[in-house]
Order: structure tokens, then sequence, then C-alpha cells
């Protein structure tokens, strides 16, 4: 179930209901989440087991592989950049 | 040990830190309670459902001011709908039911009216309580106390303390921080969904629906709301389906026994929440810290409930650390493993047990079989013989 690529995930937060399953699920270090009772989504996750994807009753969390560290999230996404 | 600003701080104000605070400082310590949220209990990530012994065990009234309606028993059902019922009110009709002179067996809550009651109940014994204020970390010093480090309204504050109590949740950071193992399975922790509805008839009574058909790794619910109102819910387990709670709750409405009662029911409110079917937590203490209530996974693993769990246990640790801070014994270096045994010996022992038996029914690969052991187990762990009733 475990990938070795980082990930970033991305919350629809009009579904997001705040329960915080994510989090309670996450093996991450402490810190490891957002404001809003949720998973970090604002730096990649180095483990990406991707439990937090499975657990969440809405079904509204995905993500993206980290091709490369980039300070900026939103260009991490694309390796031509680097 | 110095002086130090508080005895206790403890971090989240839910039933198990308000229940630690209102003890403690009733007896003279001094405690901080904080938790970051603007409004306790919300948003709701709970059923609401406790008994009446409950709350008198952790001398908490059952006051209107929290209560969506009394309860009086349980209707088990199997996939196909078939029933145990256990009505108090005729089990025991001299002791249960709603006329003069009888009690209800439990409650359904309202999480925000409770946790904020149970808050109040705690200021009021002299606790000092600091909403909108995170944890941050802690750290333990050379001197036998420790500083807990704050962020309220975005200032940052470290205070001083005796000993930490972590009462913040399932996703308890409190224990990372200590280093504890905390991380629980995939296949114990149930992702849940519920919908509060009108339009759907209850009789008193809380209703549990098992059955993979429904709920594959745990079960269906049905609660009594107050006001006309229900709650309907489930909780699923990740690794026994391809598809969230939300899906099942939407096949659990549409296509189950009880589709014709479901018809006309109009959701008001839309709760989740993940629902530890685990084991307590090995390790629940650290230097100079404890953990209680979901933090420490004081739920119930067959059931999932987890209020009396949480009340109950704050209780005990809040009579634990009376004593021991009283005697000035030590905090650190494994000392507070004693608040760790009271507890295994007053509740926590009894939660092994029913960890064992939930184990034992999910290891069954073979459904049918399952279902059938899911369904007698909870049929018989609601009826007045189970040996865990007071859980």
């Amino acid at each position: 179930m475990s990938k070795q690529q980082p990930v970033l995930f991305s919350i629809g937060w009009n579904a997001c209901i705040n329960c915080g399953a994510c989090v309670a699920i996450c093996p991450q270090e402490a810190g490891f989440v957002s404001p809003f009772d949720t998973i970090a989504v604002d730096r990649p996750c180095d483990i990406a087991c991707l439990l937090c994807e499975s657990i969440c009753p809405v079904d509204t969390i995905t993500h993206v592989a980290v091709m490369q560290q980039v300070p900026q999230p939103a260009l991490v996404v694309d390796p031509s950049r680097s | 040990m110095p002086q130090t600003d508080y005895d206790l701080i403890i971090i989240g104000a839910g039933p198990a830190g308000s229940t630690t605070a209102r003890f403690a400082s009733t007896a003279g310590l001094r405690v901080l309670l904080v938790d970051k949220r603007q409004e306790l209990g919300s948003p709701i990530q709970c059923s609401g459902a406790i008994s009446g012994h409950g709350l008198e065990a952790a001398g908490i009234d059952a006051n209107p001011e929290f209560i969506h309606e009394a309860i009086y028993g349980f209707a088990i059902y199997d996939e196909a709908g078939a029933r145990t019922v256990h009505d108090y009110r005729q089990l025991k009709p001299d002791d249960y039911g709603s006329g003069p002179g009888k009690k209800p067996l439990g409650y359904v809550v309202d999480r925000r009216r409770f946790d904020r009651y149970l808050m109040t109940q705690a200021e009021r014994a002299g606790t000092e309580v600091w909403l909108k204020t995170e944890g941050v970390g802690y750290q333990p010093q050379a001197d036998g106390s420790c500083t807990v480090a704050l962020r309220r309204y975005n200032q940052d504050i470290t205070l001083s303390t005796r000993v930490l109590v972590g009462a913040d949740g399932l996703q308890s950071q409190v224990g990372k921080w200590a280093g504890l193992q905390t991380h629980i399975k995939i296949t114990e922790l149930a992702g849940c969904l519920q919908f509060i509805v009108d339009g759907v008839e209850t009789e008193g009574l809380l209703e549990i629906v098992t059955g993979h058909e429904w709920a594959p790794g745990g079960y269906a619910w049905v609660f009594p709301k107050g006001h006309g109102y229900a709650e309907i819910g489930l909780g699923v387990i990740a690794t026994m389906t391809d598809k969230p709670a939300q899906w099942h709750l939407d096949k659990f409405m549409q296509q189950s026994f009880f589709r014709k009662r479901f018809a006309n029911a109009r959701i008001l409110e839309v709760q989740g929440g993940g629902v530890p079917l685990a084991a307590p937590l090995r390790t629940q203490y650290a230097d100079n810290m404890i953990l209680v209530g979901d933090a420490a996974r004081h739920v119930n693993p067959i059931t999932g409930g987890g209020l009396h769990t949480a009340v109950a246990g704050g209780k005990i640790a809040a009579d634990f650390l009376i004593g021991h801070l009283q005697d000035g014994l030590p905090l650190q270096e494994g000392a507070l493993q004693a608040y760790q045994n009271v507890w295994l010996s007053e509740l926590g022992d009894k939660m092994w047990k029913l960890y064992g038996i939930k184990t034992d029914i999910f290891h069954n690969m073979n459904i049918a079989q399952r279902d059938e052991q899911l369904y007698a187990t909870m049929s018989d762990y609601f009826s007045p013989t189970s040996e865990f009733k007071k859980i």
C-alpha cells in the first residue's frame, strides 16, 4: 500500500466535514495537521501510506506525487520546472 | 519540587478533560484547562449515547441543558432485520420508565451542550479555562516539573506545571509529543458518518444494525435525538470495503429493511468522525504526562462508545493525581505508570477483554459466520445479564 514517492494531499473542502478521522489514522509525527482538523495540505508527506484517503467518510482527500522538493507546493507537481 | 504556575495543565476540554479538571479542582489542585476551539463539542463527531450509570458514577447530573432524549433499552438487528430487544421498561418495570419514581437507562446528549456543561462545572469547581488556546509542545525539566507551550489567540505562552494531561482526543498530539506509540491500525479505526434527520420515528431505544451488507467492519445505528428527530449513522472499516462511509449510509437508507421507515427522512445535520474499535493505548503516560479519554483510546472496542469511558477515566485520573501530588511523589522516570495501573484495574482490563472478543469476531473471514457472531455478541452485550453492562 505504501508508496516511496512523497505526495502532497489536497482536500475538497466543500465535502470535508472536519471529522478528524484523517488525523487520527495519520502515522506522521506531531504537527502534520491543518488548522481545520485535517492532515496537512501545505507540505509533502514522505510516508505516503494514503490511509487518510481510505478512512475519509466522504472520500474528499486526493494527492499528487511530488517529484522534487521545491519550496512552493503549487509548483512541485510539474517536474519540468525544476 | 519548585513552585509551578499550575498543578495540572489539561489540553482538551472534552468530557475526559473537563471531568479530570472538575475533580482535581474540587480537591484543591490548581488547574488550567485549555481548548483550541471557540465552541466546545463542535463539529460533532459522536452519536452522544451515555448510560445513566455512567453519568452518575462521574458525578454528573442528568441535566436538561444537554439531554436530547432519554433511552430505555436497545434493539439489535441482524442483516435481514430480525431483532433482539432489551427494553428495560419491560425487563425491570419497577426501576426504568418515564413515570414517577422511575428513571431512564441512559441518554442521548447534545455534545455541544454536554461538553460546555462539563466545562462549566469544572470552572465552578475552580478550574481556569482558556478557549482558543492550542497546545504546541511540552518539556520535562530537571527539577521534576515541566513546561507547556501554548498558543492563545496567536500569542505564544509558556507555563510551568507539575503534570500535563493530554485530553486532546483521537487526533491527540500530546501523546505524539512524548513519543508514545499512538498510531492506530487502519483495520481498527472505523470511518463514521451520521445524519440527524426529521421524519423518522423512534421508540426510546438505541437501535443497532449489524451485517456486513450494511456496515462492513462496523455497524449501523438509529438513535432517538429528541424533538422527534433521529440520528442515522454507520461506521465502516476501510480495509473491508472500497467505498466511503457516505456511500454505505446512502445504501443503508435506500436499500435496507428500513427503507420504508427512512423514506421521509429529511437531513438536518451531517456529522462524522473516526471511531476506534481498538485496544487502549499500551502506554498512556510519560514524564510529567498522562493521557485520558480518546487520546488514551479509552473507547469501548465493541460499541465504539467513548463517553462513559471518558468521564470514568477522567475521574480515575483525577483521583490518582490528587493523591500522587499531595504525597509529593515523583512525576518522571516511569512514576506515572501507577496511573495506568489504577486505570487498568478499574476499567482497562475489561476493555482489553472486550477487545479480545471483538478481535475474534473480525478475524473470522467467513462473512456469514462473522455476521452471526456479531449479531449474537451485540445482542448479548446489551442484555441485562451481560458482564460488561457497566462499561
